[in-house]
């Protein structure tokens, strides 16, 4: 039991709400992508306060990997990025909805 | 039953096979073949009508070789349906009944094809297409003829009326042929349909005491067990089958209008064999109609009154090949007047006599139309007399036949007819009455054809007046054995009365259910007394009274003759004259007493009024409505579901949060439980 | 021990975690809400910051250092770099399209939020426990157990997660690429 875990879990909670919002609301691609760093920030805490419960390793290990994944994900991410606006001049997403109906 | 060490009993299923095999040939390869060489198609179905001839001729002789008591075999062919109760076989039936009228239908039937070979073979139609469909028709009706059960007697039955709708609209780029064909199929399709009804009747009903079989020799014997009510009620619904095919009222509509088609087959068809399938139906049924005495008198109240009704139309058409229709017409009500009085031998014999009378008849009407270039209207015709010889001649003799002179085959037959309707225990003075006025009405007319067509002097048109000429040998040479049989044929019936043994009647006697052949009495029948009651009802009235009918029925016949002498010959203006006086009648006369416009209104309108609702209203509004409906519902529905997949992304991971929350308030709620 | 528990200790965790946590959820606010690109990328540092503090208090400083240098140090470099070399300044210039969708998005987070919180207020960890305790990882430091924990039981993800890296430089290499 970690002291004070509820504190912790309630505030991962909220970042994680928080980096949702702006993932949906935002509609610029590179901010989107901002808040999608922040909800995953918010599942290291949850994920850390728990391997700390269990006095186990394995939260911690978790969570270095969702750090390389974070990594390869910016890159390639901003990759696209860059493609898009070379192809269209913009990168407001909601310009890029070829996929539909 | 024997027949196992007899020879040809066993090859029975030849005799249909043989114009099967004439259709294959034909149907499948005719048009190969008529590039080749035209007679090939001739040939094969001639040839084929031909062999089956022999055959059935091998297997008569055969049969009169076996004592009275014996002959009856049954051969199975194939097994056709195999469906428990309802199993039936492809099997035939030799006795005495269908060995009389194969022998007729396969020695006339060749006779008229080879009739066809000069008439057909100019003809602009396709020749291999009407082989075909007469070696079929030939093998549908050798089918009804030879059957031992009901389901296969139905298979010929309606296999005889579609190759008729066939033949009648052969040369269907005129649509009134076509329309004349499908009116003979329709009218002939409700008389099924009834047919159907009685058939399958009957086959429930006896189903019920334990006999569930289609097969003459079982259902027959056992038809004593049913109670009476529903005898008469298949007896009935039997009968309108007959009225149908066999045209009699209310539905022999078709019959005149069917001389569309060559007159071949009118001669063949319409006169000979496939209208003679109801007589033959009742006569091989004869144990089930004598069981109802309703039944019965329905039967030869309608053959009376058709013959009389059929003469009167006949009095006043113009067209060759109508007369002649409604002079078959009336000729099968005479068969079914004999039926109905019990006297089902003197039906038979009178199909007999009649089918060779009556193909002479129609084949010598199709002399003289084809000498004539195709003219049908007798006011345009005459004088032919010399220039087609063979024609007039055997024509001649076959009006004789058809008008009941005595010596000729007619005479026999009718006459008997007339005396059974007077004498049986089933007949009534008024039915004789009924009939000896259709006689002398039928000498009337028949004799104001030959006037007509033969006498006087020739009222065509110049051109064709140049192109008369008889007929080539391949026409002419059936007329003449036609002629001949006319003549004979009678011999084979010649009444007690007047000295001789009545072979044919004595013939079928096993087959009436009387003397000691009763081939299929197996269980002893109540079923016996109406034809034994005939006989002796008939011994009570005196030979006097037999003698005085046959002198009226002759006298009156003579009548007839001096009367159409009167007004054809000796003075011409008679029938202007007469026409003129009787305005109402004459048109009535003329237009067929107005039945087709009776039907067309009481039947033909309704039906299509009906039709038409049930098209536009139900099956456009409603059914492809519903179906169309569905389908525009589906689009709607669909269109309204793809706007969930937007493109934009922001979208769907707002749908990924609403799914979390479904979930995990879920999963809450049920670890708070 | 880093931080000592005294008596005036003990309530210095508490403290620190509301306003550092405070401060973390305050950033990550202004990181939604800036107009600017290029400030919502210098508030996302702050949070990093903030956040690696809470990693501290958490006793996970292998973690802290790791936020500080890969998330802060090249991930946000990443994004400046991205935001520059696309010349982006003031975002959502044009009207949103999708409003209604948008306000029932944040809507159903409102309602994500306490059922969230809910039930991260009720877990009972469960009383099987492991034996990595703070205790061992002070006896033997937290990179050596860390490590020792990686290159045994979880070398496969390891190994999988290095060839994903190596997929992703090649695959952002190829993708962002002139012809």
């Amino acid at each position: 039991m970690v002291e004070h875990q509820s504190i912790y879990l309630a505030l991962s909670a909220l970042l994680f709400v928080i980096g949702a919002a702006g993932a949906i609301t935002r509609r610029n691609a590179i901010i989107v992508f901002m808040c999608i760093e922040i909800m995953l920030i918010g599942v290291n805490i949850a994920f850390i306060v728990f391997s700390r419960a269990t006095q186990s390793v394995d939260g911690i290990i978790t969570v270095l990997f969702i750090m390389a994944v974070a990594a390869a994900e910016a890159a390639v991410g901003l990759a696209i990025f860059v493609l898009m606006f070379r192809k269209t001049g913009t990168i407001n997403i909601e310009k890029f909805n070829l996929m539909k109906w | 039953m024997v027949g196992k060490e007899i020879f040809m009993f066993d090859n029975v299923w030849l005799i249909p096979l043989l114009p099967a095999i004439g259709v294959f040939i034909n149907g499948l390869l005719g048009r190969r073949i008529e590039q080749i060489n035209k007679s090939i198609i001739h040939w094969v179905a001639c040839g084929s009508i031909g062999l089956s001839f022999l055959v059935t001729c091998v297997i008569f002789f055969e049969m009169l070789g076996l004592p009275p008591e014996e002959r009856l075999y049954e051969f199975t062919w194939f097994t056709w349906i195999a469906g428990g109760v309802l199993s039936t076989s492809f099997a035939y039936m030799i006795d005495p009944l269908s060995m009389i009228m194969c022998l007729f239908i396969n020695g006339v039937g060749f006779l008229i094809h080879v009739y066809s070979i000069g008439y057909m073979i100019h003809d602009e139609g396709k020749y291999y297409r009407y082989f075909t469909y007469l070696n079929l028709f030939m093998f549908a009706m050798l089918n009804l003829v030879l059957a031992n059960n009901f389901l296969l007697m139905f298979l010929g039955w309606e296999g005889v009326g579609l190759c008729s709708y066939l033949l009648i609209g052969f040369w269907f780029s005129e649509e009134a042929n076509a329309v004349a064909g499908k009116k003979a199929f329709i009218t002939n399709r409700v008389g099924d349909f009834a047919f159907i009804i009685g058939m399958l009747l009957l086959f429930t009903s006896l189903g019920e005491h334990g006999v569930w079989s289609f097969n003459f020799t079982d259902v027959f014997p056992s038809v004593h067990l049913i109670s009476p009510g529903i005898i008469t009620a298949v007896c009935l619904l039997l009968f309108v089958g007959c009225t149908a095919k066999s045209a009699q009222i209310p539905l022999y509509v078709w019959l005149p209008d069917a001389m569309a088609g060559p007159t071949p087959v009118s001669a063949l068809i319409h006169a000979a064999t496939m209208v003679t399938s109801g007589v033959y139906m009742i006569a091989r049924a004869n144990i089930l109609y004598s069981l109802s005495p309703t039944a019965m008198w329905v039967v030869a109240v309608i053959g009376a009154l058709t013959a009389l009704f059929a003469a009167t139309i006949g009095l006043a058409q113009n067209d060759i090949k109508k007369v002649l229709a409604y002079s078959t017409v009336s000729q099968l009500g005479y068969m079914f007047l004999g039926l109905g009085v019990g006297a089902f031998a003197a039906g038979m014999f009178h199909v007999v006599t009649h089918s060779f009378f009556k193909a002479l008849l129609f084949l010598c009407s199709g002399s003289v139309i084809h000498a004539l270039s195709g003219e049908q209207d007798m006011r345009y015709m005459g004088g032919l007399r010399n220039k087609t010889p063979i024609t007039f001649y055997t024509m001649f003799i076959g009006t004789l036949a058809i008008a009941g002179i005595p010596g000729l085959s007619g005479f026999f037959s009718k006459d008997e007819i007339l005396w059974q309707a007077f004498s049986s225990s089933h007949g009534h003075v008024a039915l004789w009455a009924v009939g000896a006025i259709a006689a002398g009405m039928t000498a009337f007319y028949m004799f104001r054809l030959v006037f007509m067509t033969f006498f006087n002097e020739c009222r065509a048109s110049d051109d064709v007046k140049h192109h008369i000429h008889e007929s080539p040998k391949s026409m002419t040479v059936p007329l003449m054995v036609l002629a001949f049989l006319s003549v004979v044929g009678g011999y084979l019936g010649v009444p007690h009365a007047l000295g001789g043994s009545n072979r044919f009647h004595h013939f079928l006697d096993p087959v009436m259910g009387l003397g000691p052949g009763k081939l299929l009495q197996k269980a002893g029948a109540a079923a016996h007394h109406s034809p034994e009651g005939a006989h002796a009802a008939a011994a009570h009235h005196s030979l006097a009274v037999e003698y005085l009918l046959m002198a009226v029925s002759v006298g009156i016949a003579l009548l007839g003759i001096y009367l159409a002498y009167l007004m054809y010959i000796k003075r011409r203006d008679l029938p202007e004259k007469l026409a003129e006086r009787f305005k109402l009648m004459h048109q009535t006369l003329y237009n067929k007493w107005y039945i087709d416009e009776l039907y067309e209104l009481i039947i033909i309108r309704p039906v299509h009024a009906l039709s038409g609702f049930l098209w536009k209203g139900i099956d456009v509004a409603v059914i492809d409505g519903f179906i169309n409906g569905m389908s525009r519902a589906l689009m709607w529905s669909s269109g309204v579901v793809r706007t969930i997949q937007s493109g934009f992304v922001q979208n769907y991971a707002i749908s990924i949060i609403f799914g979390t929350i479904v979930l995990l308030v879920y999963y809450f709620l049920q670890a708070l439980s | 021990m880093y931080l000592r528990v005294s008596s005036k200790g003990v309530y210095m965790e508490l403290f620190t975690l509301i306003i550092c946590g405070g401060l973390a959820l305050g950033t990550s606010l202004m990181v939604v809400f800036a107009r600017n690109t290029v400030h919502s990328a210098l508030w996302m540092i702050a949070s990093f910051f903030f956040t690696a503090v809470i990693f501290l208090l958490l006793r996970v400083q292998f973690i802290a250092i790791l936020i500080i240098i890969v998330y802060a140090g090249a991930i946000m470099m990443f994004i400046l770099y991205a935001i520059m070399l696309l010349n982006v300044r003031i975002s959502d210039s044009a009207k949103s399209g999708m409003k209604i969708s948008k306000i029932t998005g944040v809507v159903l987070l409102l309602l994500l939020l306490p059922v969230l919180v809910l039930i991260g207020m009720d877990q009972v960890i469960p009383a099987v426990k492991g034996d990595v305790t703070l205790q061992v990882m002070e006896k033997f430091g937290q990179i050596p157990v860390l490590s020792r924990f990686l290159f045994s039981e979880y070398l496969l993800p390891f190994e999988v997660v290095s060839l994903l890296l190596t997929a992703g430089i090649i695959g952002a290499v190829f993708l962002a690429k002139r012809r």
